[in-house]
């Protein structure tokens, strides 16, 4: 079976952030930061798409975002959605090899 | 420019309770060893909805995949089991002890840069300037060496980067050019600095004097000139 390419993984964590910036919305005075949180890190994963997307996925990345996405779907609270919007991607581009 | 200990109020006797945990002393003590990706671990267990390890180590390869070294792996071990434990707190004791770990972090990093600061380092001192009031709430971490005198507050997530700390850090540091003493201040946050900056950009509160540390950057406060202005 074929690798998964970089830019799968990262299509799928594109999706899983932006849910949890919707939920992260729910906490009203925050609404200017979790979309300007959202759109930073979003610009940052869109970017590495662009410029890695057709690499095939190392070992061990996609268990690692598939983790991280059960991690933040895990998540019911509003505050703690906020807390995970930067540490999410973090743990993505580190999953694939990145530093920050 | 002078510092005093902060008042022994309620808040102060429960929360120096909390930073008294050795859970807290464990856990800064890892961390002060750590790299960036260790710290993100920490930062994801300790904010965490789940606690089985497994899991854990699935979703950081970098740290516990087949290649990676027996020392570093451990080291990654023994950060998550501290970082499980405090997850396994109520959500307000947890809290509490994630701000007291990044203030003993922040302590013991300052520490490193050698033995006259690690003499000076100070935790929950005020800093009174004459004609001033003082401020209520005391810093977390303050550097107490003359002519080179520091003060840092530190916080958990960059959502804590607020109207409040940055208007006391920088009346601080305005008060000290006032009387002709240097102080440097700053935030230490334990979260990314895209964060930090998406946070601050929309700060009317004055900070372009305060320096803030982000998670990848930690590593600066253990260098003998601290760290690099981040802004």
């Amino acid at each position: 079976m074929a690798s998964a390419l970089v830019r799968e993984l990262l299509d799928r964590a594109i999706l899983a952030h932006r849910a949890l910036a919707d939920l992260g919305e729910e906490v009203e005075d925050e609404w200017t930061y979790v979309n300007d949180l959202h759109d930073a890190w979003a610009a940052r994963l869109t970017q590495l798409a662009d410029a890695r997307g057709d690499e095939p996925v190392a070992a061990g990345a996609s268990d690692a975002i598939d983790e991280a996405i059960a991690e933040i779907e895990a998540i019911a609270d509003p505050h703690r959605a906020i807390d995970w919007l930067s540490t999410f991607p973090q743990v993505v581009v580190l999953a694939i090899g990145e530093r920050g | 420019m002078r510092f005093q200990d902060a008042a022994r109020d309620g808040r102060a006797v429960v929360y120096a309770a909390i930073q008294a945990e050795p859970l807290v002393a464990l856990a800064a003590s890892l961390l002060v060893e750590a790299g960036t990706p260790e710290r993100l671990l920490a930062r994801a267990v300790m904010n965490g909805e789940r606690t089985d390890p497994a899991g854990w180590r699935r979703m950081f390869p970098a740290l516990f995949g087949d290649g990676v070294p027996a020392t570093e792996r451990d080291r990654a071990e023994a950060i998550l089991a501290v970082s499980l434990q405090v997850a396994d707190r109520g959500e307000q004791v947890r809290s509490q002890v994630r701000g007291a770990i990044v203030e003993a972090l922040t302590e013991r990093l300052i520490a490193r840069r050698g033995p006259t600061v690690a003499a000076a380092v100070r935790r929950e001192r005020r800093i009174l300037f004459d004609g001033v009031s003082a401020e209520i709430h005391p810093y977390d971490v303050t550097v107490e060496v003359d002519g080179r005198a520091e003060a840092w507050d530190c916080k958990w997530g960059a959502r804590g980067i607020g109207p409040d700390v940055l208007h006391q850090l920088d009346d601080a540091r305005t008060h000290a050019v006032d009387e002709d003493e240097p102080l440097s201040v700053g935030l230490v946050v334990f979260d990314a600095e895209v964060s930090c900056r998406v946070r601050l950009d929309r700060q009317t509160a004055p900070h372009d004097g305060t320096r803030i540390v982000a998670i990848e950057a930690l590593h600066g406060l253990a260098e003998p000139a601290g760290p690099a202005a981040a802004r």
